[in-house]
């Protein structure tokens, strides 16, 4: 008889680190889900603000249509973008062809001392900074849910239960590179 | 310790730190019954939780008016409220808190508020003044780590109800030994108040202890360096808030543990003859090191003073 016990005892137990090992998961994948729709916000901001500055600078130099549309190009293929690879790549696109209208801007001093235009250019420099924020928070939270259905013993059940990892949202070229910080004592 | 044990633990120590205030205003009652009538030590008691609740409700504002701090709008100071909108966007936290100015030359920063909606950011005039964008970003991220872990709401009701027993216990103390014109014939109202000062004292102490852990400012540094990505930003935080020795004029016993240096150096006002038994923060250079070791990096060495 007390061989049942034992295996009803082992059962109970494994019953109930399944269950924290569950709830732990899914507590990280919810950090990961507000994570993504914190950047969300921000590249939704910046893709609101694009239109404005695009306006703007055309006022100046209407003649520069190559870089418009360009800009109007990788504005629309981030707002289509599905996945944070996809996004991540979107991003780095549009970076450089905002890079390219600033640096149209350049050359018309009436444009670069308008008010509407230096106000634009320190709300999508702003965003920008909120957004390589969010990025940070994002992928720390990534890195956590991943390490921990990609990691034994919860690797064995995390796949039959739906986990799947999640993907990083990519860093800029000129972000700092992610260190680790330990906890001293 | 992870941030998930420390989150845990403060919780825990909240519990207790309130559970300690309501058995102390108990026994007090109970004690005073005898000199006081039944009527008085329920009249008493009453006061005792009733000045609990209001803390509990009001203590980020109360704290804000011990340390003369005042609401700092947006439109005053958009580069100050962009940082802490990165740091807190950076951090995962929900919403942004309020800036709170204290205006004071030497450079400090604290967090504090009991309720979700009545926490703030606390920073001085001299801090804004002094530190340059990177190492001020990092000072925000060290105090909304502490918002982050929970470490704000057990750090300001220990400031609000320890306060308050620190007090009285520092009132009674003073009443027991200097009160009287000649030493040798004490009153018996003297010698309650000694009684009462030497039981009073060490409870305060050990709450204080344990919303004191040195292992908080560590933790927090730890956590500012990661939100930033920077260990080093905050390590020259740290060092520049070393060579700086101005200290805040209306910080004492009560709010010091608040701070993210130690705001004095001598501690003033009530609960002063029990600064001798801890110290509210770990010394900068050992915080410094643990930055200098975590990320792989050595700031100079402080220039030899004397």
């Amino acid at each position: 008889m007390t061989w049942i016990w034992i295996v009803v005892a082992i059962v109970v137990v494994l019953l109930l680190v399944g269950i924290y090992l569950f709830n732990r998961i899914v507590r990280l994948r919810n950090e990961v889900n507000t994570g993504w729709s914190n950047i969300d916000v921000q590249l939704k901001r910046r893709n609101d603000l694009i239109p404005n500055l695009v306006e703007a600078v055309k006022g100046y130099a209407a003649h520069e249509r190559g870089v418009f549309e360009e800009v109007t190009n990788a504005r629309a293929a981030m707002a289509n973008a599905s996945s944070p690879a996809a996004a991540g790549a979107a991003d780095s696109l549009l970076g450089q062809a905002l890079g390219r209208l600033f640096a149209v801007a350049e050359a018309y001093p009436d444009l670069k001392a308008s008010t509407n235009f230096l106000q634009l250019q320190s709300d999508l420099t702003d965003t920008e900074d909120k957004i390589s924020a969010a990025r940070r928070y994002y992928n720390a939270t990534v890195l956590a849910y991943n390490n921990a259905i990609q990691t034994f013993p919860s690797l064995l059940f995390a796949g039959v239960f739906g986990f799947h990892p999640r993907e990083f949202f990519a860093a800029d070229q000129d972000d700092r590179a992610p260190v680790a910080v330990s906890f001293q004592s | 310790m992870t941030l998930q044990q420390q989150i845990r633990a403060n919780r825990l120590r909240t519990v207790y730190v309130v559970l300690g205030f309501a058995a102390l205003v108990a026994v007090f009652a109970a004690a005073s019954a005898v000199f006081v009538g039944r009527s008085g030590a329920i009249g008493l008691l009453a006061f005792g939780l009733a000045y609990g609740i209001f803390a509990w409700w009001n203590a980020g504002r109360l704290i804000g008016s011990l340390t003369h701090a005042s609401p700092l709008q947006k439109s005053d100071d958009p580069e100050l409220y962009r940082l802490i909108e990165n740091v807190s966007i950076a951090a995962g936290l929900p919403a942004t808190p309020p800036i709170y100015l204290v205006d004071d030359p030497a450079p400090n920063a604290f967090a504090a508020g009991s309720r979700p909606s009545s926490i703030y950011v606390g920073v001085t005039s001299g801090l804004r003044k002094l530190m340059p964008t990177r190492e001020l970003e990092a000072v925000l991220a060290h105090e909304i780590s502490h918002i982050r872990n929970k470490d704000v709401r057990l750090m300001t009701l220990a400031a609000v109800l320890v306060g308050l027993i620190a007090m009285i216990s520092d009132f009674a103390f003073r009443m027991a030994f200097f009160g009287g014109r000649g030493s040798r014939d004490r009153n018996p109202v003297q010698l309650i108040a000694a009684i009462v000062a030497l039981v009073l004292a060490p409870i305060a102490a050990v709450m204080l202890q344990m919303a004191l852990s040195r292992r908080r400012e560590f933790l927090a540094d730890a956590s500012a360096a990661a939100i930033l990505n920077d260990p080093e930003a905050m390590a020259l935080a740290l060092r520049r808030l070393q060579l700086d020795t101005s200290e805040v004029a209306y910080a004492d016993r009560a709010t010091a543990h608040l701070f993210i240096e130690s705001p004095t150096r001598a501690v003033k006002g009530p609960g002063a003859f029990l600064s001798g038994l801890f110290q509210t923060h770990p010394p900068l250079e050992e915080r410094i090191k643990a930055l200098e070791e975590a990320g792989g990096f050595r700031l100079d060495a402080l220039p030899a003073t004397s």
